[in-house]
């Protein structure tokens, strides 16, 4: 599953951030990529092979949900939604991801 | 709900795959290229596999290895899983290949068979005649061909058996050949019908030693050169249950039957009926669209020949279609009956096993239950378990099916026949399902059972509920076996009503090609002359030879509307004199009596329409249609079957054709009839049978079906045994301590006994009242193949009674021993 190590996160942190990302509202893939990207200033540089199979993973957990749109260029885009599930799923991992970064730093500093 | 979802995905797999690669190719579009797209496709497609499907195969091992340490258990329980699912799939193998599997021919599903309806909607074939009227006028069927009865010929070198069809069979069913051809239609015409023969693959290959040249030599039928003009193909295995060696026309039966008297009739006559008829429909067209064509074109013919019609019916081509149904379901119902509830048996049993084993695993639930595991997780595993053994038995099962049904059936019947009782694709599923199914029934409850929070209450006892089913579903098959053995003993030793031993029958066997109905008077005259001496009765249907002739008869003052079918026999006055039949009333037919107007009665016809007062009355029956005296009344006697006599007219036998005759077998009296009959033609062959055989032979399905009846009492036994011994053992094996203790206060062996049996005798004993109400239910239905015997007949259940009771001392008296023995200190000890 998570052979990929392009992206350099740490391992599950890769579900956190889509699921925050589509916590604005829907997205397709490609905007979820470039949305990461953008935020985070170029750093996180998320590739195919990474995003979709996590994707995957939230719609098998039901945290996401799918459905065919039209994206801004006039193209047919698979867009993502966060359901209630996600939601929830999204505010336990937050802060599971706060209280082992607040972990690290003690240990760091 | 993740279960679901996944489900769900793989229901529409295709989609999903489309769907992501068109995602992914929009991303690259968009200029996220980054990395490789076949590893994001499978990366992706990975998320819904291999999680699960690894801990799947993780439960197989798992269940595999704690199946392999257990091995007692685990055969027991494959062995009685296997046996119950091998008897189901071995009897849908038979049905699979008498009621599903059409004919081996090309594109079966749109050939049909047709029938004509009479007022009772009872299926009947066609008048040749008919046939030839539906063949030309049908436009709903593209084809249909004419298949007469299979018959006894003589060929060349012996005998073999013929099936005369319509010159349209080979090429309207689309059979294939091995060589050469089917028939042309111009060699079936009844005007010039052509001496021309299609052998059988395997008459081929058996009597002709696979000739390659068969094409174009002569065969004798009946003494008429034919010429071989095909060999079937090997799969074509016939389209009856007869094997048929050999295909000729319909028409040229005339040339193998010349002096026939009804054989112009039955070419040519609208109104000789029952030739079976099939058709394939043309194309575009549906059975319901046919049928209602053939309906109307059946009616105009009937109009045409001043008769009525009550419809047609056309049904698909399994042998069941073949108007068989009636007599051959109820039988099949029965047997699945019986199968089902070894199936539910067996389940019990293992179910009985498994819970056992639960209870004796339940340190190892309760640990994974208390380590987080959730309920359905561990249900999960031991329901893989169960699957597992499910399937192991249902290859048990498979190879059973393969070989059972081929088995029984030699052994029950008599006559080769050409179902092909091979499992194939219908039947692995089913046995596919049947496994599934059990592994349902006897898995569930147990896991369910052993995952309870809170463990095992001994108070419930699932335990006592399975046994008593498997005591109760026992007795119903060991009734059921009882009342058959017992109703077939009866039938071979009660009073048939005439002399079986000692008694045996001749037949003549003369080239039916040869011989008119003058020179058959004459053979018939001088043997009756030469036989004078002894009594030799003469009769055209041999006792227990499983045919019987029916005939109308009605009173002088009665209209032909008021006409009733009684059973008719052709008899002389040796006939009664051999079979020790008496005379009631009246006298014995006399010789003179051949050319009067004269008939006997069996008592059954006297006192179903005479009151017993028939003793020179007259009834209207017989050819010609006429007034005939009733000069005699004769005692009743079960010739034809053993369960019941029919009405029967005995008629002076007519010196038509060449009859059986029937004799005392002493010392020198074969002889002396195969030399008369040699003398007066020296072609005849005589064939002599004891009656002893026909007997046997009529009983044959009779006592098979008690043998497989036995069979299944004696597994149901064997079964509920070994239940009863688990359950015992177990519990003496659960409460060794308490037996231990009780012992060390001074507890005497008997009372320990009745402590270890006490709670499971009670299931035992109502398993038996259960099993005997359920049997003597159950029982009414096998009331028709008891020969009479008394479906509540005490011997029977008093057998089964005494059978299990001896089945439950074995099973316990190892456990009780072992309890008896307990030493209490090392008891108290282990602990």
């Amino acid at each position: 599953m998570g052979t990929d190590k392009s992206s350099e996160l740490l391992p599950g942190t890769l579900d956190l951030l889509v699921l925050k990302s589509l916590a604005r509202g829907r997205m397709h893939g490609y905007g979820i990529a470039q949305h990461l990207k953008t935020i985070s200033e170029d750093v996180l540089q998320v590739g195919e092979s990474s995003l979709y199979p996590a994707l995957q993973r939230l719609l098998l957990n039901g945290y996401v949900e799918a459905e065919w749109g039209i994206s801004e260029n006039n193209r047919r885009a698979r867009y993502y939604t966060l359901t209630a599930l996600g939601r929830k799923q999204l505010s336990a991992e937050r802060k599971e991801f706060d209280r082992m970064v607040l972990a690290i730093q003690k240990v760091l500093a | 709900m993740k279960l679901f979802r996944r489900l769900r995905y793989w229901l529409g797999a295709r989609q999903n795959q489309a769907d992501l690669a068109e995602e992914i190719e929009f991303h690259r579009a968009m200029g996220g290229a980054m990395g490789n797209t076949t590893i994001a496709r499978e990366d992706s497609r990975a998320v819904w596999i291999w999680p699960w499907l690894e801990s799947v195969m993780q439960d197989v091992r798992y269940a595999l290895r704690n199946l392999r340490a257990h091995p007692g258990f685990t055969s027991v329980a494959i062995l009685a899983l296997g046996c119950a699912i091998g008897l189901n799939t071995s009897l849908f193998t038979v049905f699979n290949a008498i009621a599903i599997r059409p004919w081996p021919i090309a594109d079966p599903g749109r050939v049909v068979n047709i029938f004509e309806l009479d007022d009772r909607l009872r299926t009947f074939g066609f008048s040749l005649e008919e046939f030839r009227y539906l063949a030309a006028h049908s436009k709903t069927i593209s084809g249909v061909v004419a298949i007469g009865n299979g018959q006894k010929v003589r060929i060349d070198d012996g005998k073999a058996v013929a099936s005369s069809v319509s010159g349209s069979f080979f090429s309207v069913l689309g059979i294939g050949m091995q060589q050469g051809r089917g028939f042309r239609a111009d060699e079936d015409l009844v005007d010039a019908p052509q001496p021309v023969v299609v052998l059988s693959y395997v008459f081929w290959q058996t009597r002709m030693g696979s000739d390659p040249s068969a094409i174009g030599k002569q065969l004798r039928i009946e003494d008429t050169p034919f010429t071989i003009v095909g060999v079937t193909g090997s799969d074509f295995t016939g389209n009856s249950a007869q094997v048929f060696d050999l295909y000729i026309p319909i028409s040229a039966r005339s040339i193998i039957e010349p002096h026939t008297t009804w054989m112009k009739d039955y070419l040519h006559s609208p109104n000789y009926c029952c030739t079976n008829i099939a058709g394939r429909l043309a194309p575009g067209v549906s059975r319901a669209q046919a049928e209602a064509e053939l309906a109307v074109l059946h009616q105009q013919f009937r109009a045409q020949n001043h008769d009525e019609s009550h419809g047609v019916r056309l049904t698909g081509t399994a042998f069941l279609n073949t108007g068989k149904s009636e007599k051959i379901l109820p039988v099949f119902a029965l047997m699945s009956l019986a199968v089902f509830l070894v199936l539910l048996l067996a389940c019990a049993n293992v179910g009985n096993l498994l819970l056992a084993r639960a209870a004796a695993r339940q340190h190892e639930i309760s640990v994974r239950l208390s380590l987080g595991a959730n309920r359905a997780r561990i249900v999960r595993q031991l329901l893989t378990e169960s699957l597992v053994l499910a399937c192991t038995a249902g290859v048990v099962g498979v190879a059973i099916a393969f070989w059972l049904p081929s088995l029984v059936f030699r052994y029950a019947v008599n006559d080769n026949l050409s179902f092909r009782l091979v499992p194939d694709s219908v039947v692995l599923m089913y046995a596919l399902a049947l496994s599934a199914a059990t592994c349902i029934i006897f898995g569930l409850a147990p896991s369910l059972h052993a995952t309870r929070p809170g463990g095992i209450r001994s108070r419930f006892s699932l335990r006592s509920v399975l046994l008593t089913a498997q005591v109760a579903l026992s007795v119903v098959l060991l009734v059921g076996a009882g009342l058959m053995t017992r109703g077939v003993q009866r039938a071979r030793t009660q009073d048939p009503g005439f002399t079986i031993s000692g008694v045996s029958i001749a037949q003549f066997d003369l080239p039916a090609s040869s011989y008119d109905a003058a020179r058959s008077r004459a053979f018939f005259a001088q043997l009756s002359r030469d036989l004078a001496r002894q009594p030799v009765g003469l009769t055209r249907l041999a006792p227990l030879g499983n045919g019987q002739n029916w005939t109308s008869f009605r009173l002088p003052n009665e209209t032909e509307k008021q006409g009733k079918t009684v059973a008719v026999q052709e008899i002389n006055r040796g006939y009664l004199d051999v079979l020790g039949i008496p005379i009631l009333e009246g006298r014995m037919l006399e010789d003179a009596d051949s050319n009067r107007s004269v008939v006997l009665i069996n008592q059954t016809l006297a006192n179903r329409f005479f009151d017993g007062n028939a003793l020179g009355k007259s009834v209207v029956a017989g050819k010609p249609y006429a007034p005939h005296e009733i000069v005699g009344i004769v005692k009743d006697a079960y010739t034809t079957t053993l369960d019941e006599v029919s009405p029967t007219i005995y008629f002076p036998i007519s010196g038509d054709s060449i009859p059986l005759a029937l004799f005392r077998t002493t010392p020198g009296t074969a002889d002396a009839i195969a030399g008369v009959a040699k003398q007066i033609d020296a072609r005849t062959g005589t064939t002599f049978t004891p009656l002893t055989v026909n007997l046997d032979k009529y009983l044959q399905a009779s006592r098979a079906g008690a043998a497989i009846a036995e069979g299944l009492g004696g597994f149901a036994l064997a079964l509920a045994t070994i239940g009863m011994f688990g359950v015992f053992a177990y519990c003496v094996e659960q409460r060794t301590k308490e037996i231990g203790i009780r012992m060390a206060l001074g507890a005497r062996p008997v009372e320990v006994i009745r402590l270890v049996l006490g709670s499971s005798s009670r299931a035992v004993f109502i398993g038996l009242l259960l099993g005997f109400a359920a049997a003597a239910a159950a029982s009414q239905l096998l009331r028709k193949l008891l020969f009479g015997l008394s479906p509540f007949d005490p011997v029977s259940y008093t057998m089964v009674v005494v059978l299990l009771v001896a089945a439950g001392l074995g099973a316990t008296f190892l456990p009780a021993r072992r309890a008896t023995k307990i030493d209490p200190m090392s008891a108290l000890r282990c602990e």
